[in-house]
């Protein structure tokens, strides 16, 4: 997995290459823990080039938008392929955040 | 309203039986396979809370019209309130306590069908009669039935007759019922062009208890067995008889031969006051790739005859005779079949036929025999057999059952295609990134899309996450196998762990309608692997979690159809 961040305006943008699952999961959580220690508030994850998520992306997902719920931020994410879409369908995590199909549209309003 | 039938719930193995009936009949109802095991497994959980109940609980299933849509409904019975209330909601569409009556307490599950009419009365028929196939439990109440009627004939003819002559009665009932229980018509499997099968069973005037059988547990596995039980007459024939029907019971849901023994030995043994024993060869062919695992449990070795002429001896034992102790683990073997090799199972009225000198027939001749010529098939093998041992025992009395059992394999039928992928990997979870690299491979060189690599990549994140992170209770490195299989129509995975015994589907969903506050993570994986695959099975198998699980390739019927 690979993640690169880009500041657009507000907003920290994050984008996801590989897989985030049981072993690339605790990274992901350090970068987002980072950013959110480092004072950022609004984070858009951008997933067009992951390949799948696991439960344990989902995981770490939840306690991201957790976290910055609590300190006054939020979380956005866009560009699921098919079967990041499916899993968020199931899981019902289409429902709790805010998907959108592209990075502008996300950042739109943001 | 149609009452389809009834599962009574007296002891753990007909809770599995209520859960492979209901299974089965709501997979004929609605042909989707994932509602099927859902409401199976709710259903089975609380027929096992019931199972400890007294006063004969029991589930019932009926089948009605309402409005525009079938529903099915599951009444769950016992002296006591029935538990799993709340279970059951997870699963069906409306939960009913309906008044007591008779004194026993009812539960009715209803689901929904989205079913249009209720079916053809043929289809009932075929419900109805998956309802009525026996149970284990059954079958072992008829067989003592059976042998309380045994039992009085025998006392009738001990009042009327001579010792001599109810001696002579007694062996032939024992003959009869040995015979009866025997498959005899050959060829067993016209239609199967990978394998055939041919046996023969000569029975001694006195002593002898041999028997053999042989089915097929699915579309393609096939199980036989040899087996010389100890003792003669009624005795020995009822034994035989329990000791055939806990084999086929067992192997209906158990693919593995050292699991299926392990199991038979436990139950002969727990109620064995005869102390009778049973030796028994046991073999499951997996007839599409020619894999034969093996358990041999105190009997004579059987030869593997190559297409090349070699003879080959299974010579190893993975555990004493079969009801002699409680509590023993049996082990198994693997050898790989090619097309036209031929196995040769048989009992030791063969190698200790006497001849009028009173020589034994031995192990040698019998070596001699088999790598003397070739043999066109696996009839023709077993007559020369018999026919050879007829030869040498000459004008001597048949001392003990001769039986003889050949399986010749040819393997898959040209135009049948199937991929393969092993993987071994230890209880380490960077090993998962290295089996998605290998399936990856895998699907790159058979031409599989991202749609079918990417959710299989997900659930192999999340079985082997579950399996490394929650399976094991020491700190020893243990091994993971990995196999996928894949077919024009279908691709198999099957994950074998030997940690703990852990059944990852017997929870239920978890509740993925809660806000982002509530939300809990927990179970949350296996639900993803259950909702992108068709298929998802787990046994428990001698010392060893087996997973299996399946996604289908054609176009799969939607769930809301």
């Amino acid at each position: 997995m690979k993640i690169s961040v880009e500041e657009i305006g507000s907003v920290t943008v994050l984008r996801f290459e590989g897989n985030l699952d049981t072993n690339t999961a605790p990274e992901a959580q350090e970068r987002f823990d980072g950013l959110i220690g480092g004072g950022v508030k609004k984070i858009l994850v951008d997933f067009k080039a992951l390949d799948y998520i696991s439960s344990a992306g989902l995981r770490v997902l939840l306690a991201t938008a957790k976290r910055l719920g609590t300190e006054g931020g939020s979380l956005r994410i866009c560009q699921l392929n098919d079967t990041v879409r499916e899993v968020f369908e199931i899981s019902g995590f289409s429902t709790i955040f805010s998907v959108f199909e592209s990075e502008s549209e996300a950042l739109d309003g943001f | 309203m149609i009452r389809l039938g009834s599962v009574s719930i007296s002891h753990a193995l007909s809770v599995n039986e209520a859960r492979d009936k209901v299974r089965q009949v709501v997979e004929a109802l609605t042909g989707d396979s994932i509602t099927a095991t859902r409401l199976a497994t709710a259903t089975s959980q609380v027929c096992r809370s019931l199972q400890r109940e007294t006063g004969e609980p029991m589930v019932s299933l009926d089948l009605w019209q309402d409005g525009g849509t079938s529903r099915l409904g599951l009444t769950f019975e016992a002296l006591d309130p029935v538990p799993g209330a709340d279970l059951l909601a997870g699963f069906f569409d409306a939960i009913e306590v309906p008044p007591r009556s008779d004194g026993r307490h009812r539960l009715l599950a209803v689901k929904d069908l989205r079913i249009p009419a209720v079916p053809a009365a043929a289809e009932v028929a075929r419900l109805q009669a998956i309802l009525q196939r026996k149970g284990v439990d059954e079958l072992m109440e008829e067989l003592q039935v059976k042998n309380r009627e045994l039992q009085e004939s025998f006392e009738n003819l001990k009042r009327t007759t001579s010792a001599k002559e109810r001696m002579e009665s007694e062996l032939n009932i024992g003959r009869d019922i040995q015979m009866s229980m025997l498959p005899l018509v050959f060829p067993a499997f016209p239609h199967r062009h990978e394998f055939s099968v041919f046996a023969a069973l000569h029975p001694a005037r006195e002593v002898g208890g041999d028997f053999y059988d042989f089915f097929l547990i699915d579309e393609d596995r096939f199980c036989f067995c040899v087996g010389d039980v100890s003792g003669k007459g009624v005795p020995a024939a009822l034994f035989m008889a329990v000791t055939k029907t806990l084999i086929k019971s067992r192997a209906s849901n158990d693919y593995s031969p050292a699991s299926i023994m392990t199991h038979v030995n436990d139950e002969v043994g727990r109620h064995n006051e005869s102390c009778m024993f049973v030796t028994i060869f046991l073999g499951i062919l997996d007839v599409t790739t020619g894999q034969l695992a093996y358990t041999n449990a105190g009997h004579n070795p059987p030869y593997l005859k190559r297409k090349d002429g070699t003879l080959v001896r299974l010579d190893k034992r993975h555990g004493p005779v079969i009801g002699a102790m409680e509590g023993m683990v049996y082990q198994e073997d693997r050898i790989s079949l090619s097309p036209r090799d031929m196995l040769l199972v048989y009992t030791d009225g063969v190698t200790e036929a006497m001849d009028p000198s009173q020589a034994l027939y031995e192990e040698e001749q019998l070596v001699k025999l088999y790598g003397a010529r070739e043999y066109a098939s696996a009839e023709d093998v077993v007559s020369v057999t018999v026919d050879d041992v007829w030869r040498f025992q000459a004008e001597a009395v048949q001392a003990d059952d001769v039986t003889v059992l050949a399986v010749e394999y040819f393997g898959v039928p040209e135009g049948v295609e199937r991929s393969v992928l092993e993987l071994r990997i230890t209880n380490q979870l960077n090993e998962i990134a290295r089996v998605n690299d290998s399936f990856n491979g895998f699907a790159k060189e058979h031409g599989l899309l991202d749609d079918l690599r990417r959710p299989m990549n997900l659930v192999f994140d999340e079985l082997l996450n579950n399996v490394i992170s929650y399976a094991y209770e020491d700190d020893e490195e243990h091994a993971i196998e990995i196999l996928v299989e894949l077919s024009s129509d279908r691709l198999a995975v099957t994950v074998t762990d030997d940690g703990i015994p852990f059944n990852p589907f017997q929870g239920g969903p978890p509740d993925t309608s809660l806000s982002i506050e509530e939300r809990q993570i927990g179970g949350l994986g296996i639900h993803l692997v259950q909702n992108v695959m068709d298929e998802f099975n787990y046994n428990r198998r001698t010392d060893k979690n087996v997973v299996i699980l399946a996604k289908h390739l054609k176009t799969p019927v939607s769930e809301d159809e």
